[in-house]
């Protein structure tokens, strides 16, 4: 860019649109594979805890309300998460998808990064306490 | 006071931002604006990630390690999945292995445009840096499109890869290269054409070829000195046997040459990602790899944006690696600023400084060095407490 190439660029600039985006008002779609709030399916799952056992986070636990009837709740650790994505990989049953559209994921309270999926009863007997931490199958180290 | 006696006049750098947005400390010791003497110190932002992965399995170290560069993070995963792979006996499939190149060579485009900005703005043309880093943004994009992610793509398996390509990605990753290819056509007419950029990079911090050679220097670095050093050439590791890499060097060994051959790296670059796309190998993505690996040590190397990066892989039989040493290609470097900073003038200094492209806090490792019996390095919590009771008596 010699001195004229420069100026010639520089008043090209003036009537692109700018590169930068007026965000939240502006947004661009996201890409499909983008790594967002991981989301847990029931149904399937039959708690072999190798997405629990190889995250790198501890950013999963899997708690176990009857493992003959293959009643599981996964906790989730929003703040833990790194978003690496090995725990989709490894579910061999497609319990485990990452969502591209939640992304925002700021909270003003810490509680909000627990998250607990699974079956309603379930959920609510793990809130309630009736299914200790130490009766999950896997508790973080 | 005697001004006859010439005085020692010391001018600390850092470690809060010394030309770069990262943590080192230098001394300049200087006679009116000429450096005499230099010195560095390092260890600003010791991590400990070495110890950690020693109390990680193998999948888990993946993504450690790879946090280890936030700009180079893919080249660190891969190094420690060839290795770890070599370990267990397993080679990742020919798809796997090219797209690990694909990425490996995008991640590239973004840490030279990413260093070519920061050049250009240590070197007050901060027209150059807003242009590099908006066109940056194009591989940024392509990079989140194929893995997910802008930065930690986390495109490695260990065995393989995640992410496969499809047809709308290619024809992004095309227009996408077309676009910079034009623009890096621009770059190289500024670097070596702008009489203000010149004055800083022409004839400053010249490295010749013997003093690379002594120095141990890696990568672009060296090879803006004419050492044909690149390990994607000399031990082609993934895809590079079958997409073999032109070795693109300068004999100037000044910065301007510097700035010639990471540019010259980037039309590389597009080159070799072209060609992956159009001879992609079909087949599987992942190879099966162990949960254990026999008790083994292994090396393995490859070629980041900055040089060789080097991991040395050692197993016992269990899930978790016995030692994993990383050795970055920054501290290579590092050592040539001290020497080249000598004789020029102060204010080149953050310029020979980011010359390097030095990454501080990816480099920040402890070496224990033993030396016989009397070793004062390690305490023992007796030998502590004493040390206490002793220091508050006083």
């Amino acid at each position: 860019m010699k001195r004229h190439t420069l100026l010639q660029y520089a008043i090209r600039s003036l009537f692109r649109r700018t590169a930068t985006q007026r965000y939240p008002a502006e947004r661009t779609p996201t890409p499909e594979r983008l790594r967002g709030t991981l989301h847990w399916n029931p149904d399937g799952c039959t708690g072999c805890c190798l997405c629990s056992k190889e995250c790198p986070a501890n950013a999963i636990e899997i708690i176990t309300i009857d493992k003959a009837a293959k009643q599981f709740v996964a906790r989730y650790h929003a703040d833990r998460c790194i978003y690496c994505g090995q725990c989709v990989i490894n579910c061999r049953f497609g319990c485990l998808t990452m969502s591209s559209e939640e992304w925002e994921n700021a909270a003003l309270q810490k509680q909000a990064f627990t998250v607990y999926y699974g079956d309603v009863p379930n959920v609510e007997r793990v809130l309630e306490g009736f299914v200790t931490q130490d009766s999950a199958s896997n508790s973080p180290a | 006071m005697d001004t006859t006696v010439p005085q020692r006049f010391v001018v600390p750098i850092g470690p809060q931002h010394p030309a770069l947005k990262e943590p080192g400390h230098f001394e300049f010791t200087v006679d009116g604006e000429q450096v005499t003497g230099a010195s560095v110190r390092l260890g600003y932002a010791h991590r400990g990630i070495e110890k950690a992965t020693e109390g990680r399995n193998w999948v888990q170290n993946l993504y450690l390690l790879e946090r280890i560069c936030g700009i180079c993070s893919h080249v660190h995963a891969t190094a420690y999945c060839l290795g770890v792979e070599k370990l267990a006996g397993v080679t990742a499939p020919p798809r796997a292995q090219a797209i690990r190149l694909l990425v490996a060579e995008l991640e590239r485009i973004h840490s030279h445009l990413l260093w070519l900005g920061v050049a250009a703005h240590e070197a007050g043309f901060d027209t150059l840096f807003m242009y590099s880093w908006r066109d940056r943004e194009t591989v940024m994009d392509i990079l989140e499109a194929l893995t997910g992610n802008r930065v930690n793509y986390s495109a490695n398996l260990l065995g393989g890869v995640k992410f496969d390509l499809t047809p709308e990605l290619t024809d992004q990753i095309y227009a996408g290269l077309e676009l910079l290819e034009e623009r890096t056509h621009q770059y190289v007419d500024v670097v070596t054409s702008d009489a203000t950029l010149l004055q800083r990079t022409r004839g400053v911090g010249v490295t010749t070829r013997e003093q690379a050679e002594e120095l141990g220097l890696v990568g672009p670095t060296a090879r803006a000195s004419g050492v044909e050093r690149d390990i994607r050439a000399e031990a082609p590791y993934a895809a590079y046997s079958d997409f073999p890499v032109k070795v693109v060097t300068a004999t100037a060994g000044d910065l301007e040459a510097r700035f010639v051959v990471r540019l010259q790296e980037l039309f590389e670059a597009y080159r070799l990602i072209r060609a992956v796309l159009e001879k992609l190998p079909p087949g599987d993505l992942q190879a099966r790899m162990p949960r254990k690996i026999k008790p083994a040590e292994t090396i393995s190397r490859v070629e980041a944006p900055r040089g060789e990066l080097f991991y040395f892989i050692k197993s016992n039989g269990t899930d978790q690696p016995e030692r994993i040493k990383v050795r970055t290609p920054t501290l290579c470097n590092l050592a040539s600023v001290c020497v080249l900073a000598i004789g020029s003038q102060l204010a080149d200094v953050p310029m020979i400084l980011a010359g390097v492209d030095p990454c501080f806090s990816c480099n920040d490792r402890m070496v224990t060095v033993y030396s016989g019996d009397t070793d004062h390095t390690q305490w023992t919590w007796k030998q502590l407490r004493q040390y206490g009771i002793d220091y508050y008596r006083r």
